[in-house]
C-alpha cells in the first residue's frame, strides 16, 4: 500500500487510526473537524469497527472513557469549543489512567470564535485544560505525512503510558489535501493490558477509579503520575530542526505556523541571511533542553504563533534570559504569509540596539 | 387591542427578522422566525443557541434581528435565556421596568434535542416564563447534515450514510414535543410554517399563558433533505397530511389535535420528493417504507386516542 496517496487532513487522521488498529470512535458534529465523524461513520462498519455519534462532545468524551476501560483502542475528536466542553473527562482519562486518543483540529476562539486555522488551544493542550494536575502527550504534526505517521503512534504511545494522548492540528491541516505516503503500520510490543475491566470470573477484581479519599493515597497517587510525566519527558520528545547550528535569528514554531515559517527560512537562507527553524513535534513533553543549548548571546530567537503568544512563554523559560526571544502572532484564526514572517526575521536580523533609539520589534 | 391574525392586518407590521440574513434560499427557519415575531404584539427578547439560524443572522458586524437577541453556547439556550428571564422578573420586582416583556428562544433541533436538552429540561423545571420555540430541521445542517435524534428513521446522513449494508439512520427520532408536554408545562404544542394560522395562534396562546411553554415547529431545509430550493411550505404541508408531523397541543395536559387532515396521505407522498429517503425506494428496502408508515400510523393512532379522552 505504499504507493502516493491523495487525502485531506481530517480523512488522513480518520484512516490512520483505523490503519491502527483503533475500532471505537465517538464524536460529534463540529467545523473544522467533520470529516473524521463523517469518515469514521462509513468506514467502521466496513472493518466491523464501532462509530457512535453522541449527542455532545460531553457524552462522546465519556463513551470513550468507557470503551477504553473496557480495552478498547478508542478515539474522539473535536474543534476548540468541543474541545473546552470535553476538559471534565479529559483529566478524569489521565486520573483513572486511561488511554484515548484526542483530536483537536483547533478553531479561532475565544467563544463561538470562527472556523479557520488557529493555535490558540496551546495552553489548554499542554498546561492541563482541566482541572487537577496532569498532563497529556500532545503531539503536533505540521504536514499530512507527519498527521498519518503521528496518529498511529498516539494509538501506541496512549497505551504504552496509559495515559490520553491530544493530537494537536488546526483547521488548516484539517482541510488541506496533499498526497503523502500512508506508511503502513507495524505494532511494537506494548505493555499488556492487565488493568481492563472484562469480566473478573478467575481472577481478582480490577478497579478504575480516580476517587482517592483516604489519607494521603491521592498524593501517592500524583506522585506516581508525575513519574510518569517525568518519563514522558525524558524519552518522548520530538522536534525538528534546519539550520539552527550557525542561525543568528532561530524561528521557533509548531504545526502550521512552522510550515510557513520554513518556507521563509528557506527563500532567506538561499539569500544568505543566517536564520534557522527549530519546530516542537511534542508539545508536551516540550523540547525544553534542545532549546536551551541552542540559546546564547549571539542568537536571537523569534516564536511565531497563530495566537497571541502561548509557546513563547515556554521558549521563554527554556531559553532562560540567555537569548533575546520575540515574538510575532496572528489571531482569530488569520494565518500568515511567508512574506509576513520574512519581514519579521529581516526586521531582527538588521536590528542593531547602538544604533537604534528604537525599543525591539515586538 | 393586539392585531388581528389577518394578513392584510399582518401585512402592516414591520418584519423583526430582516432582510440580509445569510441563510440559505428556501430555508424554512426564517420563515418560521418571521412568523412567530409577527404573531407577538408583545416586545421580544429572544436567545438562540449555536446553529444555522445563528450563525446567519449574525455573520459580520450586523444582524437581522430587530429585537435584543443573544447568542448562547450550544448547550445553553434555555440557561441563557431563563437568565435573562430571571434579571427581568427582579427588575420588575424592584420597581425597575414595568413593560410586559417576552422571552423566547430559536434553536435548532441538535441545540434542542441533543446537546441542548439537559438546559431546556432544566429550565422547564424551574418554570420561567419563556416560550422554547424549536426549528426541527432533523439533523445538523449547520456543520454538513449529520444525524441528530430528531432525524427520521431511514434517512441519509454524512454520519448515517445510506449504503448497501446499513439503509441510513436505524434509529427512531426523539418524540422531543410529547417529553416536554411530560414535564407537565402550562402548554406545549407543535405546529407547521405551511399552516401558519394554527402556528400564530399557538404563539399567540403560549404567550398568554405563564409559565415555560414549548413549541416545536418544522422547519424544512433542501439542503439536508435533498429537496427542490422551493418546496419548503409544500413539504411542511405534506408532512402534516401524511401525520408525519401531527399539528397539536397539550395545554395544562390537555391534549387537542388543532389540524385533522381529511384524508390522511400515505407518508410515501412526503419521502418520495426528498433525496434524504431516495434508497428507501429500491426494491431491498421495501420494509423500511413499511416500517416508516406503521411508525406513523401508531403514533397518529395513539396522539388521536389521547386526544379523544378530552374531546368535548
Amino acid at each position: 500500500m505504499n504507493k502516493k496517496v491523495l487525502m485531506k487532513g481530517n480523512e488522513t487522521i480518520a484512516e490512520a487510526a483505523i490503519q491502527a488498529c483503533c475500532r471505537f470512535y465517538a464524536g460529534y458534529p463540529i467545523t473544522p473537524q467533520n470529516e473524521i465523524p463523517e469518515y469514521m461513520a462509513r468506514r467502521m462498519p466496513e472493518v466491523g469497527g464501532v462509530f457512535i455519534q453522541a449527542e455532545s462532545e460531553l457524552a462522546a468524551i465519556n463513551i470513550v472513557y468507557g470503551a477504553s476501560a473496557a480495552g478498547a483502542r478508542a478515539m474522539t475528536s473535536s474543534s476548540s469549543p468541543g474541545m473546552s466542553l470535553k476538559q471534565e473527562c479529559i483529566s478524569y482519562l489521565a486520573g483513572s489512567e486511561l488511554p484515548a486518543v484526542i483530536v483537536n483540529i483547533q478553531r479561532g476562539g475565544p467563544g463561538l470564535g470562527n472556523i479557520s486555522g488557529s493555535q490558540a488551544d496551546y495552553f489548554q493542550a499542554v498546561k492541563g485544560g482541566g482541572h487537577g494536575d496532569y498532563r497529556l502527550l500532545v503531539y503536533a504534526p505540521y504536514n499530512l505525512q507527519e498527521l498519518w505517521d503521528i496518529t498511529m503512534l498516539a494509538f501506541d504511545k496512549a497505551e504504552e503510558y496509559r495515559n490520553p494522548v491530544m493530537i494537536l492540528g488546526d483547521g488548516v491541516l484539517g482541510q488541506v489535501m496533499e498526497p503523502f505516503y500512508p506508511t503502513p503500520y507495524t505494532k511494537p510490543e506494548l505493555p499488556e493490558k492487565d488493568w481492563i475491566l472484562d469480566g473478573c470470573k478467575g481472577r481478582e477484581p480490577r478497579v478504575i477509579k480516580s476517587l482517592y479519599m483516604g489519607e494521603g493515597e491521592l498524593e501517592m497517587r500524583n506522585n506516581l503520575l508525575q513519574k510518569k510525566y517525568k518519563k514522558m519527558k525524558d524519552r518522548e520528545v520530538k522536534f525538528e530542526s534546519y539550520f539552527t547550528e550557525e542561525s543568528e535569528v532561530l524561528v521557533v514554531a509548531f504545526g502550521i505556523a512552522a510550515r510557513i515559517a520554513l518556507s521563509s527560512v528557506r527563500r532567506l537562507r538561499r539569500e544568505g541571511f543566517k536564520v534557522g527553524l527549530f519546530r516542537p513535534i511534542t508539545l508536551f513533553p516540550f523540547p525544553e533542553r534542545e532549546l536551551s543549548i541552542l540559546a546564547g548571546e549571539n542568537r536571537r530567537f523569534l516564536t511565531i504563533e497563530m495566537n497571541a503568544g502561548q509557546m513563547v512563554e515556554d521558549v521563554r523559560l527554556a531559553v532562560n534570559g540567555r537569548s533575546d526571544v520575540l515574538f510575532y502572532g496572528r489571531l482569530g484564526g488569520s494565518i500568515m504569509t511567508p512574506e509576513e514572517v520574512q519581514k519579521k526575521i529581516l526586521e531582527i536580523v538588521h536590528y542593531r540596539p547602538h544604533l537604534s533609539k528604537t525599543t525591539f520589534p515586538n | 387591542m393586539a392585531t388581528a391574525l389577518r394578513l392584510k392586518e399582518l401585512s402592516k407590521k414591520e418584519d423583526l427578522f430582516t432582510h440580509g440574513h445569510r441563510l440559505c434560499a428556501g430555508c424554512g427557519a426564517p420563515i418560521i422566525v418571521k412568523m412567530v415575531l409577527l404573531a407577538s404584539d408583545y416586545p421580544i427578547v429572544a436567545c438562540s443557541s449555536t446553529g444555522c439560524l445563528e450563525v446567519s443572522s449574525c455573520i459580520s458586524l450586523s444582524t437581522a434581528w430587530k429585537i435584543p437577541w443573544i447568542h448562547s453556547a450550544f448547550e445553553n439556550a434555555a440557561a441563557t435565556i431563563a437568565g435573562v428571564e430571571t434579571m427581568y422578573r427582579s427588575l420588575k420586582k424592584q420597581g425597575k421596568i414595568d413593560k410586559d416583556i417576552k422571552f423566547m428562544t430559536f434553536c435548532g433541533d441538535g441545540g434542542t434535542y441533543d446537546i441542548g436538552f439537559q438546559s431546556l429540561s432544566g429550565a422547564m423545571e424551574r418554570g420561567h416564563d419563556m416560550l422554547y420555540i424549536c426549528y426541527d430541521n432533523g439533523a445538523y445542517m449547520n456543520t454538513g447534515i449529520q444525524r441528530s435524534s430528531a432525524t427520521p428513521f431511514g434517512a441519509d446522513t454524512t454520519t448515517s450514510p445510506a449504503g448497501s449494508v446499513i439503509p441510513g439512520k436505524l434509529q427512531q427520532r426523539k418524540d422531543l414535543t410529547k417529553i416536554m408536554a411530560a414535564h407537565n408545562i402550562p402548554y406545549a404544542a407543535q405546529a407547521s410554517p405551511s399552516h401558519w394560522l394554527d402556528l400564530m395562534k399557538k404563539v399567540r396562546k403560549a404567550l398568554e399563558i405563564k409559565g415555560p411553554k414549548f413549541m416545536n415547529i418544522i422547519s424544512p431545509c433542501n439542503r439536508g433533505w435533498r429537496s427542490k430550493t422551493d418546496d419548503a411550505i409544500l413539504l411542511s404541508r405534506l408532512a402534516v397530511a401524511t401525520c408525519h408531523w401531527p399539528l397539536y397541543e397539550v395545554e395544562y395536559g390537555v391534549t387537542k389535535i388543532t389540524f385533522k387532515p381529511k384524508e390522511k396521505k400515505p407518508v410515501v407522498d412526503f419521502l418520495k420528493s426528498q433525496g434524504r429517503f431516495k434508497h428507501l425506494f429500491s426494491p431491498e428496502n421495501e420494509w423500511l417504507l413499511k416500517k416508516f408508515q406503521e411508525d406513523v400510523d401508531i403514533e397518529w393512532e395513539r396522539l388521536q386516542k389521547e386526544a379523544s379522552l378530552y374531546a368535548p
